[in-house]
């Protein structure tokens, strides 16, 4: 299990070379009154093609064409090379021109996405283990209802044992909020206690006016509350790590579309 | 009719207690099997819990060059082609488990309720009598004790070259007929000192140095012993392990312990507490410090043992006696190595994924699924990779226990000492001669769930199978019931670059570790 900044240095140290390659081809060209545009452009578009392959290979599980750890390093890498040779090729990060522009704008959003799912995956999988409860996303709804089944039972257990109706009417006001669905989803996502504080006021705010009895069912209230808060984790982390890609994906096919179609405009009005 | 054989009769009843008696013995470990010509009776590779003894006709050993893998009901894992792996893009179904019915009737297996003969067995017996180097166990012979005691596969293949009737005799009868019965146990131990015991005790890096008449003698004053049940795999899943001690701390040594099949755990007293220092394989020794020291300089104050070996589920040890090692083994040896000599630099927070995973019996696993969960970012390629490449069928789940960052999937493990693999009917679960990876040929799987039901792991999955139309098979012939077959894990055996989990995940999360290894690693 090799760290990912290890296996990124031979993926970055390519990448330096190719934009090398690129920069001495580059060089040549323009001392040859030649078009460098034609190169970079090119360079560029391979390169973004390769960064589409990464996704061909996810379906081809059943060909060894090298392990997705190596593509993913490359990738990374090879998003890098892809900024620097754009910047290269436009001599700016905002173009001028209409249809240059929706290029531009298709590119950036596609390397903020990028970027972004480089920082999830290298900060959410820790803050899910942290959490202390793992659960199969699919299966969140499930243990979300389950939780409440239990919660209103401890609640209904309680009026029935003490005769009391403050704990249940507490419940209804208050924690049967909590329990409905997953609660608390940005805070959980940037890594904030705002669950734990939350319960935290809510109970302290009952437990004066419950006796002896009732308190202990109050505690294995909260228990379970603090359950649901790491599931709740789990659902906030887990949704954004599955749906960062439902932007970046889809928006690359169609970087790659327009840039296919700004390809054949230089070319058809080059000439 | 088996009270009335020489064999039984033999055996003196007298020494036998009364909450143990011999004809309870006979009445409940053992039973007699008619085999028909053609009847494999123990197939080469399988791991067993009986033994056996002919009773009535003879049988078939088959020696080299041996009995191809696929007549055995094996598969043979050929290396898939590029074309069929093209194909497997499309032809993949979106229905579970559909498989080939109609292949069924064409293999060696026969489900016809009509004749009721299940599983594989050999149709051109004579074909193999004139192709193979046979022997003949003819009637009164012994034979399976090794495997069933010692927890080895199978070595050969057995057969009915015409109807023979055998009696089988369950691992557990048979020990404890050795316990009570001296001439049962001076025979059965015998036949193990003279079939495997000197190959076994030659691998030994202790007895390298020493000479042929001093190896005879070690050889000849061995013990054997076995601790906890075959069966252990039963008490662990329902959450009461057994943990037999061999040795405890404090107890002088008489003999060098040497494990033979199974695993052990050395622990040492620690606050109110046991400590595991390490756990032992086959191979491994135990008590060889203290012995040597007590050899070495008898004055010294304290030659008792100083830690505690318990055997995790099952273990069979071969007792070398002090004695013995005292006169012809010591001698040519150097100093051994404390056990504890690594566990002194460790504090116990380093050694608690080895307490965890010992607990949970993960040291049989070959190729455990791990996930580092610290960088797993629960994006189910492993899975889809895994489906892929088994028509749409994932054969592990990404859930199963987590210690601190680690999760240990449920995927089949390719256990040392696999349980899953005692007692299948057909022979459909096995283990790759290539590679050693346990395999289920379905073709052979008649859906009994042995295997499922022993893994300790949960493992082995049963499900219904479908025909190519995506209609549930029913057993309509005789329970009426859906058709069911166990699947798992094969390591994607069959398809190059190894398992495709592993290729799968972008982010290294996933590996498939032997535990041994894996725990060092994990320290690091």
């Amino acid at each position: 299990m090799i760290p990912l900044a290890h296996r990124l240095i031979v993926p970055l140290i390519l990448s330096v070379a190719v934009f090398g390659a690129l920069w001495v081809w580059n060089e040549r060209v323009t001392k040859e009154l030649g078009n460098p545009a034609i190169i970079s452009g090119w360079f560029l578009f391979g390169v973004i093609l390769f960064l589409g392959a990464y996704n061909v290979r996810k379906k081809l599980a059943a060909f060894n064409v090298g392990p997705a750890r190596a593509w993913l390093a490359l990738h990374i890498a090879g998003g890098l090379l892809a900024v620097c040779i754009f910047l290269f090729h436009t001599g700016t990060v905002w173009p001028t021109g209409f249809y240059e522009q929706i290029l531009a704008t298709l590119f950036w959003i596609v390397t903020a996405t990028g970027f972004f799912g480089v920082a999830v995956i290298l900060i959410y999988p820790k803050r899910l283990t942290d959490a202390g409860l793992e659960v199969v996303f699919e299966q969140i709804p499930k243990e979300v209802y389950n939780l409440r089944e239990r919660a209103e039972a401890e609640v209904v257990a309680c009026t029935e044992k003490s005769g009391e109706s403050t704990l249940a009417d507490h419940y209804v006001d208050t924690l049967d909020w909590y329990f409905r669905r997953p609660r608390f989803y940005f805070n959980h996502l940037v890594g904030g206690i705002g669950a734990e504080a939350w319960l935290r006021s809510h109970g302290d705010a009952v437990r004066r006016y419950l006796s002896a009895d009732e308190t202990s069912f109050l505690d294995r209230l909260l228990a379970l509350a603090k359950q649901k808060t790491a599931i709740d984790r789990q659902y906030a982390c887990q949704d954004v790590m599955r749906k960062w890609l439902v932007a970046h994906v889809p928006l690359s096919v169609a970087l790659i579309g327009v840039s296919v179609w700004h390809l054949i405009l230089v070319y058809v009005y080059a000439k | 009719m088996l009270m009335a054989r020489p064999e039984i009769q033999s055996i003196d009843s007298g020494a036998f207690p009364r909450t143990l008696p011999l004809d309870g013995i006979v009445r409940y470990d053992m039973r007699v099997n008619r085999y028909r010509a053609g009847d494999i009776v123990v197939r080469e590779g399988d791991y067993g819990n009986s033994a056996f003894l002919v009773l009535e006709g003879e049988l078939v050993i088959a020696g080299s060059p041996g009995i191809p893998a696929e007549q055995l009901g094996r598969i043979q894992t050929h290396r898939e082609g590029l074309l069929k792996r093209v194909a497997s893009l499309w032809r993949n179904s979106w229905v579970p488990e559909v498989r080939d019915v109609d292949r069924y009737g064409r293999q060696g297996s026969d489900h016809s309720p009509r004749t009721r003969r299940r599983g594989a067995y050999l149709q051109d017996v004579p074909a193999i009598m004139r192709e193979q180097e046979t022997i003949i166990l003819k009637e009164g012979t012994l034979f399976g004790e090794l495997a069933a005691l010692g927890r080895v596969p199978r070595s050969s293949t057995i057969f009915a070259e015409r109807p023979a009737v055998v009696m089988e005799v369950r691992w557990q009868g048979l020990r404890d007929i050795m316990k009570f019965d001296h001439a049962w146990r001076r025979k059965i131990n015998d036949l193990y000192r003279g079939a495997a015991l000197r190959s076994y005790l030659r691998q030994l890096d202790i007895l390298s140095g020493v000479g042929q008449e001093q190896f005879s003698a070690i050889s000849q004053n061995c013990l054997f012993e076995t601790y906890g049940t075959f069966d252990w795999s039963a008490t662990f899943r329902r959450g009461r392990p057994d943990e037999p001690v061999i040795a405890s701390e404090g107890d002088y040594p008489d003999g060098l312990l040497v494990i033979r099949a199974g695993f052990a755990r050395v622990s040492m007293r620690y606050g109110k507490g046991r400590r595991t220092l390490t756990y032992l394989g086959a191979g491994d020794m135990y008590g060889l410090d203290e012995l040597y020291h007590a050899w070495k300089d008898p004055k010294a104050a304290d030659l008792r043992l100083k830690y505690t070996i318990s055997a995790l589920g099952y273990v069979d040890v071969i007792r070398i006696p002090a004695l013995v090692l005292e006169k012809h083994v010591f001698p040519t040896i150097r100093e051994p190595d404390d056990l504890n000599a690594g566990a002194a630099q460790r504090n116990v927070a380093e050694d608690a994924l080895m307490e965890w995973a010992l607990d949970k019996r993960y040291m049989n696993g070959t190729q455990s699924m791990v996930i580092d969960m610290d960088k797993c970012i629960r994006c189910d390629d492993c899975v889809r990779a895994c489906a892929a490449t088994h028509s749409g069928n994932p054969r592990f789940r990404r859930e199963g226990p987590i210690f601190d960052h680690w999760m240990v999937a449920n995927a089949c493990m390719h256990c040392k000492d696999p349980v899953c693999m005692i007692g299948c009917p057909t022979g459909a679960i096995h283990r790759s001669i290539e590679g050693g990876t346990v395999l289920i040929n379905d073709d052979t799987c008649i859906g009994c769930a042995t295997c499922a039901n022993s893994c300790p792991y949960n493992n082995i999955v049963m499900v219904p199978i479908r025909n190519r139309k995506g209609v549930p098979v029913i057993d309509a012939a005789e329970s009426g019931q859906p058709i069911q077959k166990a699947t798992k894990c094969d390591l994607c055996a069959g398809r190059p670059g190894g398992p495709a989990c592993v290729r799968a995940c972008p982010h290294d999360a996933l590996s498939r570790v032997d535990f041994r290894d894996f725990h060092v690693t994990a320290m690091d």
